[in-house]
């Protein structure tokens, strides 16, 4: 299946959705349907294992650490025996826990549900319903793409990280086929997750369907609607917050090395140095390469250079879409084109840009933000209304970005001081309003008005509007909101 | 879409938002004595302490800030019942509108097929005045809707309410 050429004839604009050859992206196998362990991780009611490689991978990062940390204890101290003796049982703890918690997970689905068990001491069983997936991703860490294993990650609304269900390590392939037959199943109700009885139950015949279907004719639909390019990446990386911390870092360093004359000075830079450099890879490791991908069951977003995440959005579970323009990217016509989705993602390492929601165009031209934005959202309105003139007093640096707009289906505010965020939140998706008026807005005769998406902290701000203007808009969005909720199912 | 023009007949600026018709509903008047009582328990430790460290230097200055706290205390007083008064609900037809805040004034709006759970709270004063505290959970982790002073019997019928509007009107995410 995965040889040469695409798997069918293509027409003009309709790409295979697979990795172009100048890609480094690990080229993805199409599932084989003859493949005898993939043929069923989603259909039979049995209990599967992870793969037996994957304490490795889990514990990869720590484990590293913990070896250079003992083995420079183990080099400082070499006349004491003990402490070798030490270090191999911590070693060797660690890993008769890594394979002790392999031996107690598992997993499965049936009747429409995935489940989880895992734990020795204390059985932690987890329970995910196949209908209330916001999303799926496949996540590929350094370590796992040398073994060819794959993490896989299910995302279930609620802004708590810990509801999510991670499978940490399939085989790349069974990762793939599972995901695709997970959305599959998902894909059930059109709806949301509000009926979930009649998915509970399961029906056999539905999964056969939906693995043979999707394979030829989902692949030949698929289209990539964006790619990233690595040296604007990189350029755009450089012209942001962190990479200008870097710069004036490195400046400091070398105007301190040059005027008192020696190297050793420069010592306490390095801490912050190595900081902001590893900052700095951490955004280029992570959106490298991102790909956009139109395929039947949702956007697919591929990105990483030695980790590797493949998401699935499913069609209607976009919650917000922002569109960031920093003041020095506006100068080059770049831009930055975020999602929101319930659940949040799950990897550890992500803890620091938990607060940066997931960008399908990392840094692009307006086009090509206006292009996905257009196959996000039905013909999105702009925000066209300013705030009042007098908004000037209270948000002088912002008040020329401050606009809104809504239409029968989406609402658009637009904010910011230095950078200018645009957010549009689909209607349906609007989960409370809130008017919030200050004391400056009062004397001005302005306010503000919120709408809280599910997710982060994520909410379209209608910022100092005529507080006549204000009333009138909280007045009408619940009714608005209820309407586009009700159209959505 | 919203009609900005149109909106000029609604200037109440000063009363906050929400339609005429919308009727209020207030928490219990118990609310604010038990405000007073937390602000006492806070203001008359608050006052001796200070007046014992003020001690140390001098007696006269032990009384200053012992006093200074008092009158910190009194004035926020003044500023709880106000605090208190600002407090507002109304059930509409479709969703709960919440108000608070004398300074920053806020106003929420929740349908109540977006309520994911509903929690009723009571600490340890508000039990001793049967009052107890509603709030409702959504998806989203910004919308936080309370509302505080309700007797206790009341909170528990609102919750049964709204659990069962919700159930009634529930929206997928």
């Amino acid at each position: 299946m995965t040889g040469p050429g695409p798997a069918g004839p293509s027409a003009d604009g309709l790409l295979p959705d697979r990795p172009l050859p100048d890609r480094p992206l690990p080229d993805r196998p199409l599932p084989d349907p003859q493949l005898p362990a993939a043929q069923s991780l989603a259909r039979d009611a049995s209990w599967h294992r992870l793969h037996p490689l994957s304490p490795l991978v889990r514990a990869g990062r720590q484990m590293m650490s913990l070896l250079v940390v003992l083995t420079g204890i183990a080099v400082l101290n070499q006349h004491q025996d003990g402490n070798l003796v030490a270090d191999l049982v911590v070693i060797v703890a660690a890993l008769v826990g890594g394979f002790v918690s392999w031996l107690v997970t598992r997993w499965q689905v049936a009747g429409g549900v995935l489940r989880i068990d895992t734990g020795l001491l204390r059985r932690d069983s987890r329970r995910f319903p196949l209908s209330q997936i916001q999303a799926v991703d496949v996540v590929q860490t350094g370590l796992a793409r040398l073994l060819g294993l794959a993490e896989l990650q299910v995302r279930i609304a609620g802004g708590d990280s810990a509801r999510g269900g991670r499978l940490a390590c399939l085989r790349l392939a069974d990762a793939e086929q599972l995901r695709r037959q997970l959305l599959a199943l998902a894909a059930v109700p059109a709806g949301g997750l509000a009926p979930p009885a009649p998915v509970l139950t399961y029906q056999p015949g539905l999964s056969d369907q939906a693995e043979a279907a999707p394979d030829p004719a989902g692949r030949l639909a698929a289209r990539t609607l964006f790619r990233v390019r690595t040296t604007r990446l990189a350029v755009a990386i450089l012209l942001t917050r962190p990479g200008a911390t870097a710069l004036v870092v490195a400046v400091a360093t070398w105007l301190t090395a040059q005027f008192s004359g020696s190297a050793r000075v420069i010592a306490p830079f390095l801490p912050v140095a190595f900081g902001v450099v590893a900052a700095l890879w951490r955004r280029f490791n992570g959106e490298y390469g991102t790909t956009v991908v139109a395929a039947q069951d949702g956007i697919r977003l591929r990105s990483g250079l030695v980790q590797t995440t493949a998401e699935t959005i499913r069609p209607g579970r976009i919650q917000a879409v922002r569109l960031v323009e920093p003041l020095v990217w506006r100068a080059f016509g770049w831009c930055r084109l975020e999602v929101d989705v319930a659940g949040s993602r799950q990897r550890r390492e992500d803890r620091a840009e938990g607060q940066r929601l997931r960008a399908l165009i990392p840094v692009g031209s307006r086009s090509d933000a206006g292009l996905l934005l257009a196959e996000l959202l039905a013909s999105p309105p702009l925000p066209s209304q300013p705030a009042p003139a007098r908004a000037r007093w209270k948000a002088p640096l912002s008040y020329h970005f401050l606009s809104w707009n809504s239409d029968d289906r989406y609402v658009v505010a637009a904010r910011g001081r230095v950078c200018r965020e645009t957010t549009w939140v689909p209607l349906e998706k609007v989960q409370s309003i809130r008017w919030v008026q200050g004391p400056v807005q009062r004397r001005l005769g302005l306010a503000t008005v919120h709408l809280d998406v599910a997710g982060r902290r994520v909410s379209a701000r209608i910022e100092d509007r005529d507080a006549a203007e204000a009333h009138q808009i909280l007045a009408a969005l619940p009714d608005l909101a209820r309407a586009a909720r009700s159209r959505a199912g | 879409m919203v009609d900005p023009g149109g909106a000029a007949s609604l200037g109440r600026k000063e009363s906050g938002p929400g339609e005429p018709e919308v009727s209020w509903l207030r928490p219990s008047p118990l609310l604010l004595r038990a405000r007073r009582i937390e602000a006492a328990v806070v203001t008359g430790p608050a006052a001796v302490i200070g007046g014992l460290v003020g001690q140390v230097v001098s007696a006269a200055a032990g009384i200053a800030i012992a006093a200074a706290v008092v009158l910190a205390g009194l004035l926020a007083e003044r500023f709880l019942a106000r605090r208190v008064a600002s407090w507002g609900y109304a059930e509409r037809n479709d969703d709960l509108m919440v108000r608070r805040g004398v300074l920053i004034r806020r106003l929420s709006v929740i349908p109540y097929g977006r309520m994911q759970f509903i929690d009723v709270t009571a600490g340890p004063l508000e039990r001793a005045l049967g009052l107890a505290t509603l709030r409702m959970h959504t998806a989203a982790a910004a919308s936080d809707a309370r509302i505080p002073g309700l007797e206790s019997g009341a909170a528990a019928a609102l919750r049964d309410q709204l659990a069962a509007l919700g159930e009634a009107q529930a929206a997928g995410l």
